[in-house]
């Protein structure tokens, strides 16, 4: 196979520019018997992996058929030794006749852990209260009730005291569940006519983690069952640690019992993270997909999403999946153009009147004179500029857009259109007042 | 007197493949990836103006979805009620937790929808891809193809016409060629700019 791979590479490094080359061709490793009607290639992490499957894939398959005389089919793996962080958690792929294991019973995704998590400022007190509450459950505070904004990590320290504790006591009873799956559950249990078994159940359990109790508010029943869970597991000395959006006192719908209740064992929150925590936090998701990122990158990243930690995922995903469609190696520059819909939102909303007035502005003339029949040229210019910018960036008709311009035939629109792309060609001026004024318009 | 038209026109099913994508291409392939089973992310969000095409993604991806995977789409999530709201942050979760997907599409990023704080974050935590406009070359383009699809001969001028009279978002514009491609045939004659005329004059346009 190596044989039928090294010819493989030399038309690859004909096709390919050098760089791409490089970066996703030359790692890959050839496995196998030489026999063997599949080509399989080793990537050394899943993202080369993905990349190249998603991209070169076809090619190789016929280079790889005609270099070989044959119809080769052709396979990715991971390299042995490639970055295990970066395989799928082995639930994601379980066998349904295996038996549950302890974290599937505790509905635990295993990703969560206290290592893969961020911490400053922002969460540290937080952070060594779940640490403490999982090395002692139900000893130290109990309950522990974490609190903070959305998106700021508080499923992740939830589930990684209950990761922690599996690991520790691979007897213990473990149950993570979010606050709208608890009404469901008591919903039913209430149809069902099982509340006997529902009871047994969460009373009979070592660790109950429980996400986002502001879900409960309102909700009477639901209240009502948790309040005696709640007695139960304390008495017994086991653990409850809560989540929620606020403060206890600030809940709404919420019975008096269990507010105050709430505030028996230890309140800590977790505040938005600060610019060098966001930019570890970037990092740290990079590292688990198995990839190095620049800090340059990172910084970009972090500077610009700041509203919580989830949308920072969501941005780093995006340059990685942008990354692979355009085959480009990670770049400033290609975070900033993946980025660039992310970024620019804030004035997304492109109107006619949005046009005429920054029109107007750039050129110090009156918003009155788009609609003005004037046809001196230092009025008549902008107008056609105007008017040529509301065409490529709304998707008005044309005669709207007359209309918008003091009752103009669409006619008009169109020559000025033709105009300025006419003008555009011959003057730079023209065109570089064009390009200015459509990115000020985009944001 | 006049004869009236059958209902020839073959339905147009929205599939990927009809899909004009424009520079939507990477947003496109995700879309697929997520309904076959292909893509690591678990939720997708597209935002876009009206007519640029989120409709018409996730009626495909509901069609191609791999047999046995389970996949939620929810459109126009700008408008959720409350208890819908509650519905697709649960179909989130679950997603996370058992490897279904969820596909959301509304006219606004995630950061400026008006919904609950802990969907909206949720709805920026996969991948997002804003759908862009397509232009007058792409629309041509479709105009052409779709023409072509339904046996028609459709003169540049007309499509030149149309792209300078009607409002030009996609379904305004697949509107008027089924309008076109029905008045042509129940008048029996070809269509040209006179045609085009009274066709739309016909339809109060």
């Amino acid at each position: 196979m190596q044989i039928l791979w090294d010819a493989c590479l030399r038309r690859l490094e004909q096709e390919l520019p050098a760089q791409q080359f490089n970066t996703w061709i030359r790692p890959l490793s050839p496995e196998g018997a030489a026999e063997s009607d599949t080509l399989t290639l080793a990537a050394p992490n899943r993202f080369v992996l993905e990349l190249v499957r998603e991209r070169f894939a076809t090619r190789i398959e016929r280079l790889a058929s005609e270099a070989s005389g044959r119809d080769l089919g052709l396979r990715f793996v991971l390299a042995r030794g490639a970055d295990p962080g970066s395989r799928p958690a082995p639930s994601a792929a379980r066998d349904s006749n295996e038996v549950p294991t302890v974290l599937e019973r505790a509905r635990l995704n295993r990703g969560f852990t206290f290592d893969s998590f961020v911490t400053g400022k922002a969460n540290q007190l937080a952070r060594a209260a779940a640490i403490q509450v999982a090395e002692n459950p139900g000893i130290s505070y109990n309950p522990l009730f974490i609190y903070g904004g959305v998106g700021l990590g508080k499923t992740h320290l939830l589930q990684a005291i209950g990761n922690h504790l599996a690991e520790q006591r691979a007897q213990a009873r473990i149950r993570y569940i979010h606050a709208e799956q608890y009404v469901t559950d008591v919903v039913r249990a209430y149809q069902q006519r099982s509340f006997d078994d529902f009871k047994r159940y969460y009373h009979s359990l070592d660790l109950l983690l429980i996400d986002d109790i502001q879900f409960f508010s309102n909700k009477g029943r639901t209240q009502e069952e948790f309040f005696y869970a709640f007695n139960a597991l304390v008495e017994a000395h086991k653990q409850i640690v809560i989540t929620c959006d606020t403060y206890p006192k600030e809940i709404t719908g919420m019975e008096e019992r269990l507010i105050s209740r709430f505030g028996w064992g230890l309140t800590v929150a977790i505040e938005p993270p600060e610019l060098e925590m966001r930019v570890a936090i970037v990092l740290k998701k990079a590292e688990a997909e198995s990839l190095t990122l620049s800090e340059e990158i990172a910084f970009f990243i972090a500077k610009h999403i700041r509203s919580n930690v989830r949308e920072l995922e969501g941005a780093l995903k995006k340059v990685l999946a942008y990354s692979r469609f355009t085959a480009r190696e990670l770049s400033l520059d290609l975070a900033k153009e993946a980025l660039r819909d992310i970024l620019n939102v804030a004035n997304r909303q492109i109107t006619v009147e949005g046009i005429q007035k920054t029109v107007a502005e750039y050129f110090k003339i009156r918003i009155s004179d788009m609609h003005s029949k004037k046809r001196s040229r230092n009025v008549a210019r902008p107008r056609q500029v105007a008017m040529a910018l509301a065409k490529d960036l709304t998707q008005m008709s044309l005669p709207e857009i007359g209309e918008a311009f003091g009752n103009r035939d669409h006619t008009t629109v169109l020559h000025a259109c033709r105009t300025i792309a006419t003008l555009r060609k011959k003057d730079s001026v023209i065109n570089r007042d064009y390009l200015v004024l459509e990115q000020v318009l985009k944001g | 007197m006049q004869q009236l038209p059958l209902a020839i026109s073959p339905a147009r099913a929205p599939t990927f493949g009809n899909f004009v994508e424009g520079a939507n291409a990477e947003a496109l392939l995700r879309v697929r990836e997520l309904a076959e089973g292909r893509l690591r992310e678990t939720v997708l969000y597209l935002w876009g103006e009206a007519g640029s095409g989120r409709s018409h993604l996730l009626r495909a991806a509901s069609a191609a979805t791999a047999p046995g995977r389970e996949l939620v789409v929810a459109d126009d999530v700008q408008a959720l009620d409350e208890p819908a709201q509650i519905a697709l942050f649960n179909a989130i979760n679950l997603a996370r937790e058992s490897r279904g997907a969820v596909l959301a599409a509304g006219n606004a990023p995630p950061g400026q929808l008006p919904l609950r704080e802990d969907l909206r974050s949720r709805l920026g935590w996969g991948l997002v891809y804003q759908l862009k406009a397509l232009t007058d070359e792409d629309k041509a383009r479709h105009l052409r193809a779709e023409a072509e699809r339904r046996g028609l001969r459709l003169p540049d001028e007309v499509i030149r016409y149309l792209l300078s009279r009607l409002p030009r978002d996609l379904p305004s514009l697949n509107a008027a060629l089924e309008l076109l491609d029905r008045y042509s045939l129940s008048h029996q004659r070809h269509i040209t700019l006179p045609l085009v005329r009274d066709a739309l004059k016909a339809d109060g346009r």
